[in-house]
């Protein structure tokens, strides 16, 4: 399954000025913004490039197949919760495995990381057992790029709503999406409590822009491609710009095992594993790996040689460390009449009065909180209906039939520590389909992180009381063993001692090798990274074509 | 273009009205949903590729004690089991053995609760319920019970819920495009406004 269009094509020998491996939600910006400034682009994706006629609305399909997505038994993980403990083989993340990568099925929440979140450790002080640092780069040098990704990418939304809502130069463009029964009743409750909702910055267009077509409310945005390409992944926008340069060549089906160095230290291109299972060295002037949080320290360990003998651009020894999760917490209420949540998008009211917890409460943490729904027929049959009733029978064929059109769900989205211990390493006992070590995932939550969890899932219970909802309970919290969040294993930092790579994305060991994806934060702000991490790459285009101009990549 | 595309198309366009504030038209909701619809895929009377009868009939026994027939159509009638038969032969061929596994795990607990009866199929309801109330948390169970509900509210298109019985039964639609209010607190709060 393929949608390849007209491109401009690069042999192996040419000498490209930029190899981008990775053609996700950053590697497309990438892509986009360096060849939108004249310079040369390979971008190779392990995934398929897949049309938005592709996508359907299969909920069984799409997941058993993973026809977006990591595919568990090509692609097989271990997890363990120590480096003590034994990793024991299963499906530890997912990842969006197709050109416009994880933003293809992504809920679409778009929110702006705070001022706060750059610089939290010299505000709060450090937290000791913790990587808890500052970021090299503010808020303010954010900005621009902030604006730049809601502005190309198109986001829908609606600013100076939020009093917690960070400074803005331009305001969104596109109005909010129509607020559901979800939205209405979360509004109406958190009002009535004291504190400060305001509709939800969605990345799906309400309106026509830029030739796109807008959301058609069919309620299929998380875990789906939007047939519409109304969902703002780089799909409809990013690519085919790169691609109309006339000097980005994509390239789908190629899977990347090894950075090649010459003897100078300088990275000359990649080998990947193309479709028929042929290896192929790409050359090029200059890489960025844009892998994801997960890949991206993957194909540095992957890529050690006797220059890097623990890993490619890892004398610090923190490629692959520090990795953060997102917490993510949930509570659900019925109510007397239909809310039909299962039409239009996920989200569309949210509030972040809880955005910096008290630290008198005696841990640290904070995050935003959104009303919303969480299934699709399948999945709400599955999990939807309060743990404690009954899961089958005739009874439990009653709540379904009387609560998928009655519930609504409260989510927590919020912090998680940087931890050493927790870590994306190999796993050379286990081996993928092209016989490449596995991923190993060593991850334990920090009990703070926990707590949050708790505290958000409280204030939901009260929201969902005041709401009136008839039933209400909350979903266990337990420590995390599976990620949708892939962040910090590569982070940025001032001290080559200390982070992987630079502010300007650049690894401090390799000149001519940038990494830009969720693996460059340095702490994980508050629960939605993927503005951030396209934020980012914007930014990083800008430095990078910079620095390639000065001739000083 | 098959019949329930072109009702499909034709309510699209009847209740628009909202939407062309969009930017959104018929002839753009037609081309964007052309692709998306699949047809159903009807099974019934051919050969099983996976089930042995026996495993049919016990597997059917136990999902219809997941999803019971009872006012409203229940897994039997929404053909779970040949949506199980051609998911494992076509989707998911390396759940096999899992599944199978977990069918003998059903027949063992079905042997504690009734020795002298051949598998769960032959067991009254009774026993049926008990025999799953003893293995409700195991993963065997799970296993057993998932394909069940993905066979009762999946997509036609993979052989079950026919007649999108699972889809009626919780009041779903999949018409690939709504306009506002979505339901009834939305609505009261568009009439305030209004």
């Amino acid at each position: 399954m393929s949608a390849i269009p007209q491109q401009r094509r690069y042999k192996l020998t040419d000498e490209v000025d930029f190899l981008i491996i990775g053609c996700g939600a950053s590697g497309s910006v990438l892509a986009r913004e360096l060849s939108q400034s004249g310079l040369s682009v390979v971008a190779l994706e392990q995934g398929p490039w897949l049309d938005r006629k592709q996508f359907t609305h299969d909920e069984y399909r799409v997941q058993a197949q993973s026809l977006l997505t990591n595919n568990p038994q090509k692609q097989p993980t271990t997890f363990r919760k120590t480096p003590k403990d034994k990793a024991v083989k299963q499906p530890a993340f997912v990842y969006g495995r197709m050109v416009g990568g994880g933003t293809v099925h992504f809920t679409a929440n778009f929110w702006r990381f705070h001022e706060i979140d750059f610089i939290e450790a010299s505000k709060k002080g450090t937290i000791p057992g913790t990587g808890f640092a500052d970021w090299p780069i503010t808020y303010a040098d954010m900005e621009p790029y902030y604006t730049k990704a809601e502005w190309d990418l198109g986001v829908s939304g609606q600013a100076g709503v939020s009093p917690f809502d960070p400074p803005r130069s331009k305001p969104y463009p596109l109005p909010p999406l129509p607020v559901k029964s979800s939205g209405v009743l979360f509004e109406q409750a958190a009002r009535k409590l004291g504190y400060h909702p305001f509709p939800a910055p969605m990345a799906v267009i309400s309106q026509s822009y830029q030739g796109r077509l807008p959301c058609a409310h069919c309620g299929f945005c998380a875990g789906f491609g939007c047939e519409m390409g109304a969902k703002s992944s780089p799909l409809p926008s990013m690519i085919p710009q790169a691609v109309a340069t006339g000097r980005c060549e994509i390239r789908p089906h190629s899977y990347v095992r090894k950075i090649e160095l010459n003897a100078k230290g300088r990275a000359i291109g990649a080998v990947y594993i193309d479709q028929s299972g042929k290896e192929n060295l790409q050359r090029a002037k200059a890489v960025i790996v844009s892998s994801n949080g997960a890949e991206t320290p993957r194909l540095l360990l992957l890529s050690k040689s006797s220059q890097f003998p623990q890993g490619l651009a890892n004398s610090s020894g923190l490629v692959g460390k520090y990795l953060m999760f997102n917490t993510f917490s949930i509570a659900g209420g019925t109510f007397e009449h239909p809310l039909n949540e299962y039409k239009s998008v996920e989200v569309t009211r949210i509030l972040q009065d809880f955005y910096e917890l008290d630290p008198k409460l005696g841990f640290y943490g904070g995050g935003g909180m959104d009303a919303r729904f969480l299934w699709n027929p399948i999945s709400f049959a599955v999990a939807g209906l309060p743990p404690q009733g009954p899961q089958w029978g005739s009874e439990y064929k009653k709540a379904l039939q009387k609560n998928f059109t009655r519930s609504m769900y409260l989510a927590g989205h919020g912090t998680s520590l940087p931890l050493e211990d927790n870590s994306i390493s190999l796993d050379d006992t286990v081996k993928d389909a092209w016989g490449l070590p596995a991923m190993r995932v060593t991850y334990k939550d920090h009990p703070d992180d926990l707590k949050t969890q708790h505290y958000f899932n409280d204030r939901a219970m009260e929201i969902l009381e005041a709401a009136g909802a008839q039933e209400r309970w909350k979903y266990p919290v337990e420590e995390s063993t599976f990620a949708y969040h892939l962040l910090g294993t590569c982070r940025m930092g001032k001290d080559p001692k200390s982070s992987v790579i630079d502010a300007d994305h650049r690894t401090h060991d390799v000149a001519n090798l940038f990494l830009c994806d969720g693996s460059s934060f340095v702490t994980s702000g508050r629960g939605q990274p993927t503005e951030t991490i396209q934020a980012l790459a914007f930014r990083a285009a800008d430095r990078i074509t910079s620095l390639a101009k000065k001739g000083e990549v | 273009m098959d019949s329930t595309r072109r009702t499909f198309l034709a309510q699209a366009a009847a209740s628009l009205g909202l939407l062309y504030l969009s930017g959104l038209t018929p002839e753009l909701l037609a081309q964007a949903h052309e692709h998306a619809k699949t047809a159903p895929r009807n099974l019934e009377g051919q050969p099983f590729r996976y089930f042995t009868a026996q495993q049919a009939a016990d597997y059917e026994a136990f999902a219809s004690q997941i999803i019971p027939t009872d006012e409203t159509p229940g897994a039997k009638e929404a053909n779970v089991v040949r949506f199980v038969d051609f998911a494992l032969s076509e989707i998911e061929p390396q759940n096999k053995t899992d599944f199978a596994n977990a069918l003998k795990a059903l027949n063992e607990q079905a042997r504690k609760t009734a020795p002298q009866e051949a598998s769960f199929a032959a067991l009254t309801s009774a026993q049926q319920v008990e025999t799953m109330k003893a293995m409700e948390k195991s993963g065997d169970f799970s296993i057993l019970k998932n394909y069940t509900l993905i066979g009762f509210f999946g997509d036609p298109a993979d052989g079950g819920n026919k007649d999108q019985i699972g889809w009626k039964l919780i009041g779903f639609e999949d018409k690939f495009y709504y306009a506002p209010p979505f339901g009834y607190y939305d609505a009261q709060a568009m009439k305030e406004r209004a």
